[in-house]
């Protein structure tokens, strides 16, 4: 069992890998941290000595920003562009897509799933 | 893709003289503007600017928030009042 940046404890996989499980690291840190502690990619995560797992989790909690804090930071944001009463911000406010996408098809991860037209005529035969 | 540092923000360059003579007059009045184009500028913070959207002159009142955004964000060109038989109308 590891456990780096808080609740995250992926074990008997590559450390490159579950270093992946963590919100904030993905391909290329996971790889960037593996090479500046000198992990080898053959390496998985029960292997590691007690030491290795030390230095991993010192240098996510002094370099990276991972978990809670990155999510803090991205609602943020968020929240700044819709308190501004800009335009990204009110696409922000009423769950349409911000980045000047269409929306007369599709957009239907921000607009969450279809529903159907209130009042519409159904057709008859 | 984001604009080359080496050219700095983009402003028409009226506008920078509008806003000396507005400070420099001490009234607060609404400044009207048809570049929804220009970036805000650090200086241009506390004025108000009257940004035109087509149709009118949207009162924009600039906090050190929004420097670095363009004017026109702050002037939605487009009323979208909901459709008729949706319950929750939303945009005025």
């Amino acid at each position: 069992m590891a456990r780096i940046a808080g609740v995250n404890i992926p074990t008997n996989k590559r450390v490159k890998i579950s270093l992946r499980y963590i919100f904030g690291i993905g391909p290329a840190k996971s790889e960037e941290i593996c090479t500046r502690l000198a992990i080898p990619e053959s390496r998985r995560v029960n292997q590691l000595s007690d030491d290795e797992v030390l230095r991993i989790r010192e240098l996510i909690d002094r370099e990276y920003r991972v978990e809670g804090d990155l999510r803090r930071e991205t609602a943020m944001n968020i929240k700044r562009l819709m308190d501004l009463g800009c335009y990204r911000g009110l696409r922000h406010r009423r769950g349409l897509p911000v980045r000047g996408q269409r929306t007369h098809t599709n957009a239907r991860t921000r607009k969450g799933k279809a529903v159907a037209i209130a009042g519409k005529k159904k057709v008859t035969k | 893709m984001t604009r080359s540092v080496w050219k700095g923000p983009f402003v028409d360059g009226y506008l920078l003289k509008k806003a000396d003579t507005s400070r420099a007059s001490g009234r607060n009045e609404i400044i009207k503007i048809w570049s929804r184009r220009s970036t805000i500028l650090p200086q241009f913070v506390g004025l108000t600017f009257g940004v035109y959207n087509g149709h009118k002159f949207l009162p924009v009142q600039v906090n050190e928030n929004m420097v670095g955004h363009k004017f026109g964000e702050f002037s939605p060109t487009r009323t979208f009042t909901g459709h008729s038989s949706d319950k929750k109308a939303k945009r005025g």
